[in-house]
């Protein structure tokens, strides 16, 4: 099990623009197509993504990992060229199944918002450390224990996974059977999970305690031991992602 | 931040403590761990809430939404940007499996396979209009998306199929997870256990 997260320690500028304005650049392009609600614009934004991930010299790992659900977008051109409700003129026959234009289309269209929705993410996500973003959110003024409950998540889960192969060496040690048909494997995913959760759980209570013993509950503004990340690009990163979803808008109502 | 053991305790009614803000990450550890376990045996399921169902059985329903509202926040930001889209799903099971529990539905495993259909009806409910809007309907499990295409053909309405591509594939899912959680909090320490317990009236209805 991988550490959490996509992100790929290189240098690039983008990996040294600051995490809230590629917070803020994602958030924007991601939701341009769905705004604009045309085709084109879908294809300009994705464009524009690939070359800001080249930029950011991750656009092969960005490419890598989309073509993980490759596999669904080619069951959406299937599934919807038969069954979209506004399918008329059939295109290709394949023995008793007939794909049609309209839903093709549709999927087309489906298939672009995703995409440049994950690319738009990707932008953020492989080159920007996900500890990076909670802090500069917390500096931000996102509460200090919302902050400190989305980074314990990524410390903890790798030592949870870790855990897990401890857990099922020792199971299969004992001659547990963890592998064949499907109930075999179902019945191996209880005693795996049950050690892990009740371990993590006992543990938490330790967790709690030492917090508390270091003030976490205590009132009172909260202090950082890093400086703000500051980019002389920050700004007008933002106010371009932002105007691009405000020209998306207005694109829309202008057709 | 101890809220003490109330007397007028509703349902709704949580202990905002350190404790239940740890809980937070470690539930969703949990889901994180389903998921993968899912993944790596291949079964043809999600088991991506596990934790959610368990802090809601632990702490209540508004621990619950909000693991699961936390959940998909962190896994939208490092792995999954669609996860953002399925948000309302993951505080729809949270909220309902606190509800569940607090009504004395995890009781007896009878009873938890009862609270795991009315957690898969809601979460199917929740997300069928976002699988419309995204994916035409689709789901993208392969049972549920055979159905649906299926079913299509032969003219039901879309809805009602995207509906089903759902609730086949949740209603397994659901009714798993609620029973591993029930499982694992049976199995949890009192201990552990008291220090979310509201009062007199709230430790009958979940021993």
């Amino acid at each position: 099990m991988r550490p959490v997260g996509l992100y790929v320690e290189r240098r690039s500028p983008l990996h040294a623009l600051d995490p809230i304005s590629k917070l803020v650049y994602a958030v924007c392009l991601a939701l341009v197509p769905f705004v604009a609600g045309d085709l084109r614009v879908a294809f300009v934004v994705i464009v524009g993504n690939v070359v800001l991930l080249a930029i950011g010299r991750v656009l092969r790992e960005g490419l890598i990992a989309l073509a993980g659900v490759g596999f669904f977008l080619v069951t959406l051109f299937v599934v919807q060229g038969m069954v979209y409700p506004g399918n008329v003129t059939p295109l290709v026959r394949i023995g008793p199944l007939v794909l049609y234009l309209e839903g093709l289309a549709y999927a087309l269209w489906l298939t672009a918002r995703f995409v440049n929705l994950t690319l738009s993410a990707f932008v953020l996500l492989f080159t920007t450390r996900p500890a990076d973003l909670v802090e500069e959110l917390v500096q931000a003024g996102l509460p200090p224990r919302v902050g400190y409950v989305l980074l314990s998540v990524l410390q903890i889960i790798p030592s949870m996974a870790a855990r897990i192969s401890v857990i099922q060496d020792a199971q299969r040690s004992r001659g547990m059977e963890t592998e064949g048909p499907v109930w075999v494997r179902v019945r191996a995913l209880l005693p795996v999970l049950g050690p892990l959760v009740i371990s993590s759980l006992v543990a938490m209570q330790e967790r709690a305690l030492a917090l508390e013993v270091r003030g976490f509950g205590a009132p009172g503004p909260r202090t950082s031991y890093r400086l703000p990340w500051r980019h002389r690009l920050a700004w007008p990163a933002r106010l371009a992602a932002v105007s691009a979803l405000l020209l998306a808008l207005i694109w829309r109502l202008a057709r | 931040m101890a809220t003490g053991t109330q007397s007028g305790a509703s349902i709704w009614t949580t202990r905002w403590t350190t404790l239940t803000l740890v809980l937070f990450p470690v539930g969703i550890a949990i889901n994180f761990v389903g998921k993968y376990v899912a993944q790596a045996l291949k079964l043809p399921l999600w088991l991506d809430s596990i934790g959610t169902v368990l802090a809601a059985f632990i702490a209540g329903p508004l621990v619950g939404a909000l693991t699961g509202a936390i959940n998909n926040i962190i896994y939208g930001l490092t792995v999954d940007p669609v996860s953002f889209w399925y948000f309302i799903t993951s505080v729809g099971i949270g909220l309902v499996a606190g509800v569940m529990a607090r009504l004395g539905f995890i009781r007896s495993t009878a009873r938890a396979i009862i609270a795991g259909v009315v957690v898969a009806l809601v979460a199917t409910v929740v997300s069928f209009p976002i699988n419309i809007y995204l994916w035409g309907g689709q789901t993208g499990n392969v049972w549920g998306d055979a159905l649906f295409t299926a079913l299509t053909l032969r003219g039901v309405p879309l809805w009602l199929a995207s509906f089903l591509d759902e609730l086949v594939v949740d209603l397994l899912d659901k009714v798993l997870t609620v029973l591993i959680a029930f499982g694992l909090f049976k199995a949890l320490p009192r201990r552990l256990l008291s220090q979310f317990e509201l009062g007199e009236g709230e430790l009958r209805r979940t021993a």
